[in-house]
C-alpha cells in the first residue's frame, strides 16, 4: 500500500470568511488478481481525514473506517474524499461514529464536503457510514458523485439525523444541503438534492419531514441489470420493509430508478429503526444481486 | 394558433399571445393530466394529508417542487428562442428533470403529461422548435417531462417567459386540488379560496427560480416522494400516480 500523510491545508483569508481547513483523503482500492482479494492500494490522507488500515473480508473484499480525528466537522472545514474502487475490487466503507457537525461562529465559512466514487468494471463499493447529526446552529452543505462502469455495483446510504435529541436540539441547524449525483457511464440515473433550512421553512411540513425526525437514503445499484429484475427487486425488498418493526413510527418508500438501480427512502421518528431496516434491505439487496450476503462493518452498533 | 388566410391579428400580437397562454395552461387540454395525484393519493389514503394541511402542504409543494420545476421551464423555454434548435441540451434537461424524480410514477407521469402537452401543441400549431424537440425525443426514446414541454411551446410561441412559469405553476397546483377535490370532502368553493390565496407563492416560487440553475436547485419533499412510491400499492387507486 502507498501511503502519504500530509498536513491540512488551512486558507487564512483576510475577508468576511475565517480561515478554511482544507483537507481530503484519497484511497484506491485494487483487487489482486491472483489471490482475489481487494486491498487498500494507495491511500493519501491529510488530517483530519484518516485511514489506519482496511481489513480483509471473507469474501475478498475489503472494509475501511473513515476517521475524523477532530471528532467532527467544523464551520470552515472543506474536506473532500475520493475513493476508487478498481476493476473487480470490493470495498465497503463506514464510519467510526456518526458525523457531528459543529455550531459554526460568526463569520465563519459553511462546512463543506465533497466525494467522489469511481467504481470501476466488475467492482463493488458499498458505503454505509453512520448517521449525520447536525447541531444547533450548524450549516452543512455536501456533494457527492458517485460514477458507476459496466457491472458495477453500489450499496449506498446517507442517514441524516435532526440534531441532538438527548438535549432537545432538533432541527434547529442552521442549514443541511445534501446532493448526490449518480451516473453510469454518460447516464445521469439520480440526482438527489436535499435542502433543510429550518428557520425559513417549516421542516414538519407534510410533504417535507412531516412528523418524522430521521431520514435516510439507500440506493441499491448494479449497472446492466434489466429493468425486469429491478422491479422483482422492488416488489421483493417492499416486502421485507413491511415486515419491518414499528411501521407506524417509520415509513419505507422504494421505486426503481430511470435505470440501474432502485432508491428507498426512509423517514423514522426513532434513529434505531432507520439503521437496524437498512441493514435488513441491504442483506435482502445484496442477496438477491450478489447471491451472498451483506457483511456489517466491523464495529459496534 | 396556426391561423387561416382569414385571420388578421399578427402572431406577434400581445393579446393573441395571451389567449395562446390561457388556451395551452387551461386543465381542459386534453393531456390526461386528471389521472395523477403524483403521490397525494397515497398522502390522503394514509390520512397523513387532510384538508386542513392543504394550504401549507402546497407551500412546501412550491417552495420545493414548484421550484424545481419553474427552473426547467425557464430552460426550455430559453432553448426554443434558439435560431438553431438544441437537440442535444433539450434531451439532457429532459433526462436532468428525469433523475430529479425519484419515484418511478411520478417520473413516468410527468413524462406522459409532457409528452401529451407536446403532441396536443403541435396538433394545433407548429413551430420549427417544438416539431425538432418531438423528433429528437421520438428518436432517442427519449422522455419530454411536462415543466420542459410546457417551457418549450411557450417560448416557441414567444409567450413571455415569467408569464409562462407562473402559468405552469398555478396550473400544477390546481391540478393537484382538484386530485384533492376527489379525494377528499373538499368543496368547490375552498378549493377555490385555496387557490385563490396561493397566488403569492405561486408568484414568490417563479420568481425564486431566477436563482438557481438546473445544477443546484434544492428538491426535497420526502413524505411526497414516499407516497408517488408507495403508490403503486395501494389497494384501490383513483390515480395513475
Amino acid at each position: 500500500m502507498v501511503c502519504t500523510l500530509d498536513q491540512g491545508e488551512v486558507i487564512a483569508s483576510t475577508g468576511p470568511e475565517k480561515s478554511r481547513m482544507r483537507a481530503s483523503l484519497r484511497l484506491a482500492f485494487a483487487r489482486n488478481d491472483v489471490t482475489r482479494q481487494t486491498t487498500l492500494a494507495f491511500s493519501h490522507q491529510d488530517p483530519p481525514l484518516r485511514v489506519v488500515r482496511a481489513f480483509h473480508n471473507d469474501n475478498g473484499g475489503a472494509m475501511a473506517h473513515l476517521h475524523n480525528v477532530s471528532g467532527g466537522l467544523f464551520g470552515g472545514d472543506d474536506l473532500s474524499l475520493h475513493v476508487e474502487v478498481g476493476k473487480g475490487a470490493e470495498a465497503q466503507l463506514t464510519t467510526t461514529g456518526a458525523t457531528r457537525v459543529y455550531r459554526r461562529g460568526i463569520g465563519t465559512p459553511v462546512t463543506r464536503q465533497q466525494n467522489e466514487f469511481t467504481v470501476s468494471d466488475d467492482a463493488l463499493l458499498e458505503y454505509v457510514p453512520d448517521a449525520i447529526i447536525p447541531f444547533a446552529g450548524s450549516s452543512y452543505s455536501q456533494h457527492t458523485i458517485v460514477q458507476l462502469s459496466p457491472n458495477a455495483g453500489l450499496f449506498w446510504w446517507e442517514i441524516l439525523a435532526p440534531g441532538r435529541e438527548a438535549r432537545d436540539e432538533v432541527f434547529v441547524f442552521e442549514r443541511v444541503e445534501m446532493q448526490t449525483n449518480i451516473a453510469a457511464g454518460d447516464e445521469i440515473i439520480c440526482i438527489d438534492r436535499m435542502k433543510l433550512e429550518p428557520q425559513k421553512n417549516s421542516v414538519a411540513s407534510p410533504g417535507r419531514m412531516g412528523p418524522y425526525r430521521y431520514c435516510a437514503t439507500f440506493f441499491v445499484c448494479k449497472v446492466g441489470l434489466q429493468v425486469e429484475a429491478w422491479f422483482r427487486l422492488e416488489v421483493d425488498l417492499r416486502k421485507i420493509a413491511a415486515d419491518l418493526p414499528r411501521p407506524e413510527d417509520t415509513l419505507w418508500g422504494i421505486s426503481t430508478l430511470k435505470a440501474h438501480g432502485i432508491m428507498i427512502r426512509c423517514l423514522a421518528k426513532q434513529g434505531c429503526d432507520v439503521t437496524s431496516g437498512l441493514f435488513c434491505l441491504w442483506d435482502a439487496a445484496k442477496c438477491a444481486l450478489y447471491r451472498r450476503h451483506a457483511v456489517r462493518p466491523r464495529k459496534m452498533y | 394558433m396556426d391561423k387561416d388566410s382569414r385571420c388578421v391579428v399578427p402572431d406577434d400580437d400581445p393579446a393573441l399571445i395571451e389567449l395562446w397562454l390561457l388556451h395551452l395552461a387551461d386543465s381542459a387540454l386534453p393531456i390526461g393530466a386528471f389521472a395523477h395525484s403524483f403521490g397525494v393519493e397515497t398522502l390522503v389514503m394514509a390520512e397523513m394529508l387532510q384538508i386542513a394541511d392543504l394550504d401549507v402542504f402546497l407551500q412546501a409543494w412550491l417552495e420545493q417542487a414548484g421550484v424545481t420545476e419553474a427552473v426547467f421551464c425557464r430552460a426550455a423555454s430559453q432553448l426554443a428562442t434558439r435560431k438553431i434548435f438544441p437537440a442535444k441540451e433539450w434531451l439532457e434537461l429532459n433526462d436532468y428533470l428525469g433523475a430529479l424524480k425519484p419515484a418511478r410514477e411520478s417520473r413516468k407521469g410527468s413524462a406522459v403529461l409532457g409528452n401529451n402537452f407536446l403532441r396536443a401543441a403541435l396538433a394545433v400549431c407548429k413551430r420549427m422548435p417544438m416539431q425538432r424537440a418531438d423528433e429528437e425525443s421520438r428518436k432517442a426514446s427519449a422522455e419530454v417531462h411536462h415543466a420542459c414541454a410546457f417551457g418549450l411551446v411557450s417560448g416557441a410561441l414567444q409567450i413571455g417567459e415569467d408569464q409562462a412559469v407562473r402559468a405552469y405553476l398555478h396550473q400544477s397546483v390546481a391540478g393537484l386540488i382538484s386530485a384533492c377535490q376527489r379525494l377528499m370532502p373538499l368543496g368547490q368553493t375552498r378549493a377555490q379560496q385555496i387557490l385563490w390565496n396561493l397566488k403569492d407563492q405561486i408568484i414568490e416560487a417563479a420568481r425564486s427560480s431566477t436563482e438557481f440553475t438546473l445544477h443546484d436547485v434544492p428538491c426535497f419533499l420526502p413524505v411526497l416522494d414516499w407516497g408517488a412510491m408507495e403508490h403503486p400499492e395501494l389497494f384501490t387507486r383513483l390515480f395513475i400516480s
